[in-house]
């Protein structure tokens, strides 16, 4: 099976059109794979990301980078379970899950 | 909806702000590139999350009234899918789409359009996604 998803990049320069995320805490809530995670995480100071899906988020440990593994990390739970980290966020993306 | 986006503005710092990207009520259109032509083939029926995607917009319209939030900036952008063949599509679709639908008639344009004698030949669907920045108030 070959499909090829948004090769143009062209979630990827809007997100960061929206967006300075250097040096900011987020928290990315449904994040699935990390697909979107990777497009920005290098440039977050720490993100937290969350998403129902164990095998999803399985998959974003596997796949995560090692040099992005100190500041990414994934949560397997939904947001209304979610606790509340001592520090906020200054950013909080929905990515596709509203 | 509603109680998750005033979740979202507690786990904010002051002045923080929330991203949101969904895809728009518009359905999703599939088109056969051949070579650089790009034929319309139809579209991906999806009632279930076209309906959710309206939902979702009212909710953001409702914590903006309600003063939790403040709209700073909006726009949309094209989420292009690219697969070799039609099966390769379905196939994708049963995975990661699960409620998307492609009729018949578009089905059998798209097989039409790939037996065309050119060499460089896709399917892509084009899917209108939504973006907006909402901030803290």
């Amino acid at each position: 099976m070959t499909v090829r998803t948004d090769p143009e990049d062209t979630e990827t320069s809007a997100l960061h059109d929206f967006a300075d995320f250097t040096g900011r805490r987020v928290l990315e809530i449904g994040c699935g794979d990390g697909r979107l995670t990777w497009r920005y995480a290098d440039r977050a100071a720490h993100v937290t990301a969350i998403d129902p899906d164990a095998d999803d988020i399985a998959t974003a440990l596997e796949d995560c980078p090692p040099a992005l593994r100190d500041r990414v990390e994934f949560q397997v739970t939904r947001l209304e379970d979610f606790a509340p980290p001592q520090e906020l966020f200054d950013i909080a993306l929905l990515s596709w899950s509203l | 909806m509603v109680h998750a986006l005033e979740k979202i503005q507690r786990l904010l710092k002051p002045g923080g702000f929330l991203i949101d990207i969904h895809p728009t009520t518009e359905p999703a259109s599939i088109a056969v590139r051949l070579n650089q032509r790009i034929m319309p083939a139809g579209w991906i029926s999806e009632s279930d999350d076209y309906v959710e995607y309206g939902w979702a917009d009212d909710a953001l319209a409702r914590v903006l009234e309600s003063g939790l939030f403040a709209l700073e900036q909006r726009g949309t952008f094209e989420f292009v899918w690219h697969a070799d063949s039609l099966a390769d599509l379905r196939a994708y679709l049963k995975e990661e789409w699960r409620d998307a639908v492609i009729d018949d008639v578009t089905a059998m344009r798209i097989e039409d359009l790939l037996r065309s004698p050119e060499r460089a030949k896709e399917v892509t669907v084009i899917e209108k996604i939504g973006i907006a920045r909402y901030r803290k108030m």
